[in-house]
């Protein structure tokens, strides 16, 4: 199977010699030169997210103690070049798409700050706030909570270990080391292990009427909990539900017990806050899932012709952010769907190129490589290898009940236990290997794609369980399949230049090729945020 | 001591996965059901014209071809399954059923399944995936049964005949339950000052029992229990101290003979392959189907990590600290085979809990599958018996 090359016939100011911004320190040494108005819009974003931290978090002088009381809270202060890395050669709609998706995560991330420290007993202590509270995991669908609309749900593990390695590659090591000097294994997941590493280290916000933890993703982050749970029950005297939800979430026989673990979820969070389930926000939200199940399912349809729009890492951060964390519950999200859907369009009327050139059409599988999520834009930069989608995005597109009825009330729990089974990542890494192994070739042929990019997250055993049987299947296909190991949260094991050696030495020895833009084939980025 | 009478007969039995009493139970015409978890209900695996044989891979040397397909993360156990399977080690299987107790033995099934390695001779062959419960509460109790209906007795039935009536499987709990009885007893002689059966020779008569068709055993084991009652200790103890193993799948006798070459006695063994909890008897009333109540004992005495919610993971800490009590243990070794997740992270908790909060001496270790010949292991526990041997003299100090 051979790709076409295609070149873009736009002007695209600046965009070549990526490589050249890149220092040995933290910080690139110059921003990226667009044209006028591209670089003038892509700056005042650039102030803005400046401008929400301020607003949002560094305003209020509780959440200036927080920065000095919590090792994580420093992270944020790299934000805005967490933007400037994704937006590298993106030009026109692209430019906006990026800005729209990930400008709306920062907003969203700077509230969750916000909160968790109004709330926490050692930095805002809002006791009445911290009632309304429900902690929730790092990987749990927050749709168990669409029906609660003066709850105000937040994850610990998102403001303390998930946003931070986005930010700053280095940024769990301390974590991942406090786990292991307490005798953890160190061959298990760096994200759970970090995880437990806060909780160990007692360095997470302490707040909540209750905690709702669960099984998400894998052994290890249903038995990290465990760890966080000791903790917040015994030492906080927070009660916590875990939601235990099948894992071979494709068959009818398991189907009842989800949505029983779902009603038992629902009716310990209302006796523990006191609360009343509200069916009327319930499906309120549930339109705004649809709508937003709708826009990814229209963005997807676009990436399987040649002129793809919303894709990388960007469509994986956004889904990650709206389909899991979001649940329908923020009406912001639907109007940046709608603006994200409009541009594409645009874009795509106009037959856009996201890069200078697009040589192969890559399905992108596996859990990526979490310290270096802007990889995928430096893989359709240096060599022109363009991330059609990726495993994270490729979550449930099944349309739920929008509408009260008795029925649909009855649905409405089978729908939020089926999105629960199907967060992201699970949706794959449990389920059989059907949803693992199969679809990806499925998907494969409905992308046309030509090229498969496969993460070896070297701790994620559902995924190395499979690695003989996608080499095998690969090549019963004839499908180019680049495995790319690395330790999702810790660069240590694997560096960001490790990481790109190995796309490197496929496309120079088994491809042929050379880079579409030398100059970013080898970074000193070891130091870079 | 004077040798077990039947103790080279009972290691013999360990030599093959494929061992001379599973022969002899197909040749008399029954199925075998193979599994590989703890958390399956073995009374269902063992109705009339059906025995269970859990999943092992003795003897194993090179791990190549199942590290291809699994890569070397996977814990070695799952991998030496996988490889004995493209060996053709189990094709003596005529069905697999296999929970989703992790998610390493999970793909090692599916390996299994999707390279074919087993029933290709035999047409009635089936896998079974099955989901058990993360909880030990109603809404658990109802997926099991269903589940057990669903993936174990409905294929029983369908392609090999198998009456699965609750009369059926009260049968079944009895005989189950005479195994179960009889290594309760044997193990009692694991107690007191002068035990007159070894760690080692317990863990090879427990391991025969779920390896090997039930009801050929019996004999040997009754034997062994009449041979126990007047079996004479050495004159002078060889142990130095008493020792509970906690932790994962242990199913090689070599790793109790290494603790116990270090001068430990085994006194309790609480892993997967051990007799606790997995030869506790079934109690069976008449008030309720037999099916429900076997599930409702497996959730609720279940130890395997696995188990999500709070009263599990505080009662295993807690079963622990009731075993070590029972059985005079002078400390405790958590072992984990390497890359288990679940035990992993139990054993980290674990021996930080029966250490602090039970005030126990805790060796805390992982390990690979195939332990003998492993010098840096048995250095490892004689340490942790040299300091247990000291606190003694220190009078517990």
């Amino acid at each position: 199977m051979k790709a076409e090359v295609m070149t873009s016939n736009d002007k695209r100011i600046g965009a070549k010699n990526f490589g050249g911004a890149y220092s040995d320190g933290r910080v690139r040494k110059y921003r990226e030169w667009r044209g006028v108005t591209d670089t003038l819009y892509d700056y005042s974003r650039w102030l803005l997210n400046w401008v929400t931290m301020f607003r949002v978090v560094l305003s209020k002088p509780r959440n200036i103690k927080a920065m000095f009381r919590y090792r994580w809270m420093a992270n944020y202060l790299a934000v805005p070049m967490m933007v400037d890395r994704h937006t590298q050669g993106l030009r026109g709609e692209h430019l906006r798409i990026c800005h729209a998706e990930q400008d709306l995560i920062i907003d969203d991330v700077a509230k969750l700050l916000d909160k968790l420290f109004r709330g926490d007993r050692r930095i805002g202590n809002d006791k009445a706030f911290s009632d309304k509270v429900v902690l929730v995991d790092e990987n749990e669908m927050q749709s168990v909570m669409m029906g609660f609309p003066t709850l105000v749900p937040l994850s610990r593990e998102i403001a303390s270990t998930y946003i931070p390695v986005l930010l700053n590659q280095r940024a769990a090591l301390h974590y991942i080391d406090v786990a292991q000097e307490y005798g953890l294994a160190g061959d298990v997941c760096p994200m759970p292990e970090a995880e437990a590493g806060v909780s160990i280290d007692d360095d997470a916000p302490i707040l909540g009427k209750c905690a709702v933890q669960c099984n998400t993703t894998c052994d290890g982050s249903l038995l990290g909990n465990g760890i966080i749970s000791k903790r917040l029950e015994f030492e906080d005297g927070i009660p916590v539900f875990q939601l235990a939800t099948p894992l071979r979430h494709q068959e009818d026989d398991v189907q009842e017990y989800a949505a029983q673990e779902i009603r038992n979820a629902i009716a310990f969070i209302e006796k523990e806050t006191g609360e009343k389930w509200d069916w009327t926000h319930y499906f309120e939200c549930a339109k705004r899932v649809n709508y937003a199940t709708k826009c990814r399912i229209e963005w997807l349809d676009m990436n399987k012709t040649p002129y793809p729009q919303v894709f990388g890492s960007n469509l994986a951060l956004y889904t990650e952010t709206n389909y899991m964390a979001i649940s329908g519950r923020i009406p912001a999200f639907e109007k940046a769907d709608r603006k994200i859907t409009a541009l594409a369009e645009k874009a795509y009327k106009k037959k856009k190129m996201a890069a200078n050139e697009y040589r192969h059409r890559a399905i992108i599988w596996g859990v990526q490589s979490h310290y270096y999520m802007d990889f995928l834009v430096w893989l359709l930069n240096c060599w022109g290898i363009v991330p059609l989608t990726d495993m994270l995005s490729m979550v449930s597109t099944k349309m739920i009940a929008e509408t009260d009825t008795p029925e649909n009330r009855e649905q409405a729990i089978f729908d939020i236990a089926w999105l629960t089974e199907n967060m992201i990542m699970r949706n794959r890494t449990h389920g059989g290997y059907k949803v693992l192994l199969d679809e990806l070739w499925e998907f494969v042929e409905s992308f046309n794609a030509d090229m498969v990019i496969l993460w070896e997250h070297m701790s994620c055993k559902a995924l190395d369980g499979m690695h003989g049987m996608f080499e095998e299947r690969a090549r019963e296909r004839g499908v180019h399949l680049v495995w790319v190991s690395h330790d999702l949260f810790d660069p240590r094991v694997i560096s960001r230049q490790g990481v790109r050696d190995q796309i490197n030495s496929y496309m120079r020895t088994v491809m042929q090729e050379e880079p579409v833009d030398p100059t970013l084939e080898v970074l000193n980025d070891a130091e870079s945020w | 001591m004077k040798d077990l009478k039947h103790l080279t007969w009972f290691e013999d039995l360990l030599q093959d996965a494929n061992n001379e009493l599973i022969v002899q139970a197909q040749r008399e015409g029954k199925k075998c059901v193979a599994y590989v978890c703890e958390n399956t209900p073995e009374p269902l695996l063992n109705l009339d014209g059906i025995f269970s044989a859990r999943l092992r891979a003795p003897r194993t040397g090179s791990m190549e071809m199942a590290t291809y397909y699994l890569t070397s993360f996977l814990c070695e156990y799952s991998r030496a399954l996988l490889e004995r399977a493209i060996e053709g080690g189990y094709n003596f299987a005529d069905c697999l059923i296999a929970p989703d107790g992790c998610t390493m033995i999970n793909r090692a099934v599916e390996n299994m399944e999707l390279l074919h390695t087993m029933g290709k001779d035999k047409d009635s062959f089936f896998y079974e995936n099955m989901e058990i419960p993360m909880k030990a509460d109603d809404n658990g109790l109802n997926l099991f049964v269903l589940q057990c209906r669903n993936h174990i007795l409905k294929p029983l039935e369908e392609k090999f005949g198998i009456d699965c009536s609750d009369s059926a499987i009260r049968k079944s709990v009895e005989e189950h339950n005479r195994v179960c009885s009889l290594i309760r007893a044997i193990g009692e002689f694991r107690k007191g000052e002068r035990p007159t059966i070894t760690g080692y020779e317990f863990n090879v008569i427990t391991l025969a029992t779920y390896v090997a068709p039930k009801y050929l055993l019996l004999d040997k084991l009754e034997e062994t229990l009449e041979e126990l009652k007047t079996r004479e200790p050495d004159e002078k103890n060889a142990f130095r101290a008493r020792v509970l193993i906690v932790g994962s799948e242990v199913d090689d006798p070599e790793f109790v003979k290494l603790v116990e070459g270090t001068g430990a006695f085994v006194c309790a063994d609480r892993f997967c392959y051990g007799s606790f909890p997995g030869r506790d008897c079934i109690t069976l009333t008449d008030d309720e189907d037999a099916l429900t109540q076997i599930c409702r004992q497996y959730m609720y005495r279940g130890q395997c990590p696995r188990y999500m919610d709070q009263a599990k993971m505080v009662g295993r800490r807690e079963y622990v600290k009731r075993l070590a009590e029972e059985y005079a243990a002078d400390g405790i070794i958590y072992e984990q085979i390497k890359f288990c997740d679940p035990w992993a992270y139990e054993r980290m908790i674990g021996s930080h809990v029966l250490h602090n909060d039970f005030g126990y001496p805790v060796l805390s270790i992982d390990r690979p599958y195939s332990t003998s010949g492993t010098g840096q292991l048995r250095t490892r526990i004689q340490a942790f018996i040299e300091s247990i041997e000291i606190k003694k003299i220190r009078g517990g100090v």
